[in-house]
Formats: C-alpha cells, sequence, structure tokens
C-alpha cells in the first residue's frame, strides 16, 4: 500500500494571507510606480509628440500597474527605435533582444518554481519547513510580476509577447537538476543557480541597454533577484552575501534560444 | 526604530526640501541627457552646424562638462559618502558589547564585521571612479546621514535599534544607487554601481530577517547553519518584501559632494 502523502505544512488560509501581504504590497508601491509612469509618459511625449499615455485611467491594482508601465517602457522602446533608425548602434533591437531575454529567464523561474512547489505537495521532500513555502510562493510571484513588465513593454513595443522559457538555461541546468531532485537543499541550489543567472543578466544589461525606462525596470529588478539569492544561501547553510560586488558571471546572452 | 524614528522623519524632509530647492536630481539628469541626445541627432543642431553658428555650441554640448562629467561625479562622490558613513557606524556598532563582544550573536557579529569590510570597498570602488573622471575622492560621510547617526548613537541599548538604523543606512544605500543608475551617463560609473546596488539590497534582506526572528523572540535561528523546520513562515520571504525597487528613499545626487 502506498503511504499516504505528507502535506506540506501550509493551508488555503495561509496561501490567501500570503496572497493578501503581496497585494499590499503592489498597493503601498503604486503611487511610486505611477509616478514613474508619468515620468516616462512625458517623455515618450518630447520624444516623437506621438499620443500619451492616459496615466490617470491606470486603475489602482497590480494587474493595472503592471500593464501601466508595461506600456511605458514599451512607448520609450518604441520612441528609442524610431531614434536609433539613424544610430549605427542599433541600441534599440539590442533593448528589445534584453527584454525577451528577461521575460524567457522570468518565465522560466516561475516554471521552476512551479515544479518544486508541485513536487512538495506530491510529498517528494517530505516535511516542508513554513518558511521555505513562503519562501517559493513569493519569489514565483515576483518572478510573475517581472516577466509581465518585460512582456507588456515587448507588446507595446509591437513584439509578441514572450510566453516561452530559456531553453538554453532550461536544458543546460533545469532539467538535469529536476531530474535528480531528491530534496530540499537540491531545490533550494537550483533556485539559487536561478537566481544567480538573472541577476548577473540584469547586470549586463544594465551595461547595454540604451533606452531610460529599460534601464530604470532592470536596475529595479536586479537587487530583488539578488535578495532572492541572498535568503537561498542562508536556506542552504551559507553565507547570504558572499561578495563585495554583484557580477556578470553567467550573464546569459540574446543569443540564448527562446522557447 | 524608537531611536531614529526622529530623526529620519527630519533627514528625509531635509532630502525633500534640498531637491525642492533645485538641488540635482537623477530624473533630471536623465532627462537633460535624453534631451541633448536628440538635439545631437535632430536637425536643429546640423542646421546650425551648416550655417555656420553652430560649431561653438556644438564644441560645448560634446564636452565633458556638459555631456555631465561634473553630475557624475557629484553622483559618486555622493555614493562614496553613504559608503564612509557605513563604515563607520559598523565600526560604531561593533563597540557595542551586544553586536561585537561576548554577549553577542555570533553570526550577527560576522556579519556586522564582513558587512563593514565590504562597504570599506564600495568606497573605493566609488572613490576610484570619481578619480578615473578626473573627480576628488570623497572621504568624508555624507553630512545629513551622519547627522541622523550621530543622533540615534545613544539609542543603541540593544540589538533592535541597532539593526533598525543599520537598515535604514542600507535600504538608503540601495535606493539611491537604484536612483542614479541611470542617471549615470559614464558606463563605469553605471556598472561601478549596478554592481554595488544588489549588494546593499542584500544586506537589507539579511537584515530584515534578523529583525524579524528578534522579534519573533528566536535569537538562537540567526545562525549558520539555522535549523530550517523551526524558522516561522515569515523568514522566508521578509527579506524582499517589493518585486521591484524602490526609490523614494534615495538621497540628493549632490548630497554628497566634495565641496
Amino acid at each position: 500500500m502506498t503511504p499516504p502523502r505528507e502535506p506540506m505544512e501550509i493551508g488555503e488560509r495561509e496561501l490567501l494571507g500570503l496572497t493578501a501581504e503581496l497585494e499590499e504590497t503592489h498597493r503601498a508601491t503604486l503611487p511610486v510606480m505611477r509616478e514613474a509612469l508619468e515620468e516616462w509618459s512625458a517623455e515618450r511625449r518630447e520624444a516623437d509628440d506621438g499620443p500619451a499615455l492616459d496615466v490617470a485611467s491606470l486603475v489602482p491594482t497590480r494587474r493595472g500597474f503592471l500593464l501601466g508601465s508595461g506600456v511605458a517602457l514599451g512607448a520609450l522602446l518604441l520612441a528609442a527605435c524610431s531614434d536609433d533608425d539613424d544610430d549605427s548602434s542599433g541600441g534599440n533591437s539590442t533593448d528589445l533582444a534584453v527584454a525577451a531575454l528577461a521575460a524567457s529567464l522570468e518565465n522560466l523561474a516561475v516554471e521552476t518554481y512551479q515544479a518544486g512547489i508541485d513536487a512538495a505537495v506530491a510529498g517528494a521532500f517530505g516535511r516542508v519547513p513554513p518558511a521555505v513555502v513562503a519562501f517559493a510562493v513569493t519569489a514565483q510571484a515576483q518572478h510573475r510580476d517581472h516577466a509581465a513588465a518585460w512582456n507588456s513593454a515587448l507588446k507595446a513595443a509591437g513584439r509578441k509577447p514572450v510566453r516561452g522559457v530559456d531553453e538554453t538555461v532550461k536544458t543546460a541546468i533545469v532539467d538535469p537538476a529536476l531530474a535528480q531532485l531528491s530534496d530540499l537543499p537540491g531545490l533550494a541550489q537550483l533556485a539559487l543557480d536561478l537566481e544567480n543567472v538573472a541577476a548577473a543578466t540584469y547586470l549586463n544589461g544594465i551595461g547595454v541597454v540604451k533606452d531610460a525606462g529599460g534601464l530604470k525596470t532592470a536596475a529595479a529588478i536586479q537587487p530583488v533577484e539578488m535578495q532572492h539569492a541572498a535568503i537561498l544561501n542562508f536556506v542552504l547553510g551559507q553565507y547570504p552575501v558572499p561578495d563585495a560586488f554583484a557580477g556578470t558571471e553567467g550573464a546569459r546572452t540574446t543569443t540564448d534560444k527562446i522557447g | 526604530m524608537r531611536a531614529t524614528r526622529a530623526p529620519l522623519a527630519e533627514m528625509v524632509d531635509t532630502g525633500r526640501a534640498r531637491r525642492a530647492r533645485g538641488g540635482p536630481d537623477p530624473d533630471e539628469i536623465r532627462a537633460f541627457r535624453a534631451q541633448r541626445r536628440r538635439l545631437l541627432r535632430g536637425g536643429i543642431i546640423g542646421g546650425l552646424g551648416a550655417a555656420g553658428l553652430g560649431s561653438a555650441l556644438l564644441t560645448l554640448m560634446e564636452s565633458p562638462a556638459f555631456a555631465g562629467e561634473d553630475a557624475d561625479v557629484e553622483i559618486l562622490q555622493t555614493a562614496a559618502s553613504i559608503e564612509n558613513l557605513a563604515v563607520a557606524a559598523y565600526d560604531t556598532a561593533l563597540t557595542l558589547d551586544f553586536i561585537g563582544g561576548a554577549s553577542a550573536i555570533p553570526v550577527v557579529t560576522a556579519f556586522a564585521t564582513t558587512t563593514r569590510d565590504q562597504h570599506a570597498e564600495h568606497a573605493a570602488a566609488f572613490n576610484a571612479a570619481v578619480t578615473k573622471l578626473g573627480g576628488r575622492e570623497q572621504d568624508q560621510p555624507d553630512p545629513v546621514l551622519n547627522e541622523m547617526v550621530e543622533q540615534a548613537v545613544p539609542g543603541l541599548t540593544g540589538p533592535g535599534p541597532v539593526v533598525d538604523l543599520a537598515l535604514e543606512l542600507e535600504n538608503t544605500a540601495a535606493q539611491t544607487y537604484v536612483a542614479n543608475v541611470g542617471a549615470l551617463g559614464d558606463l563605469n560609473a553605471r556598472k561601478v554601481t549596478a554592481s554595488i546596488m544588489g549588494v546593499e539590497a542584500q544586506h537589507v534582506s539579511v537584515l530584515l530577517a534578523v529583525k524579524a526572528l528578534l522579534e519573533a523572540g528566536a535569537p538562537q535561528l540567526i545562525a549558520l547553519p539555522t535549523q530550517l523546520d523551526a524558522l516561522p513562515g515569515a523568514a522566508g520571504d521578509v527579506g524582499f518584501p517589493n518585486a521591484f525597487s524602490k526609490t523614494a528613499d534615495a538621497r540628493p545626487a549632490d548630497e554628497g559632494a566634495v565641496k
């Protein structure tokens, strides 16, 4: 007889509580982000005299914020595109490629955290500590937010949103790790690897992206990925801030295959 | 935040008032640079140049000073001043028995020592970037933040207030650098700043987790490795409360500039 699955240490009430806290956090940061949208909208107007973003119409919800920020960033990317028509550096196409790469890495993170959550729910790791549950749920939600921001930007710039994942990283790192996964430290190490790759990629991107909105977005996300890495190091019993400087080692490039 | 709340409120007000009086603002610098790029790309300067009238203006606009190297130097000097203050603050904290002495939690002592050293490395990196741009090294602390720290020191009677003070400094540093990344024109200066902002964010994560465990009455869990099963759920995600880094508490770009 198959032994009963050992449930995760989380109930529906706790999950709802976590979700509510996340929503509260988003509401708290909304005024700041709306201010940023207004700045971006103004820059768009200056850039090409095109139709302004209707910032006032953005509804005060997380979904609305993410869509709005993406639209604003996309507008800037479009403006940069027209600017770069006579710019031999090809900055805009690079910016859009970096945005697509970022979205694919964020999608991969969401997918990988989901695989870990599914395995935990199935009892693959035995009892899962509450702190690990909270980490996985919140980190996955934040990666989903990051992906949505980049995808909204791509969509507004006339590109298709990236729904797939970075297949290069998936094939080289995620799939082999998931195939051998047997315990929580293994899962935490895989998550740490992905967070480090994302942080390195954003840092590398900050050195090449030209668009102001793109820079602002990458700068707003990179520290969050590093925070995820710090907590994962702590979970693994390692010093949480191992380096005085973030590096670009392991950064992905726009030549990665996006599925 | 009993000891530092009032001085911090004053500090924030001072910063806002300073910005309102017209001190350099990262977003203003960013907007200036964007406008300059458009002018240089557009027909305005070209037309003037063709008429023989624009060469002086063109030369001026392409000069380092007009391009904003002076602004870059001020931003970097301010960053160095924040790092200098952080080093001094951790030095002070380490003289307290409950942080650096026999009664301290060993991991807290190790964190304070390592973080102090990392801030010293950051200060050196910012100053190296300053001198590369022809500016003078900043060896003094940020004057406004320094006043806040001096007022807070008498209230550092236990680990809690020290963690609160460190949190304010780390948050301020991280938010200032995130705000400045897009404003820096010099690529090296931007890369240096970007490589540090995420590390400050990691310091914030650790301090938030430590604060949560102290407030939960579980200082024994502040250990490496920790007892993962015993950690409260909140310890898993308290270290990364926002999906996107905030910049509301960034310091004015010239606050720590060498006068």
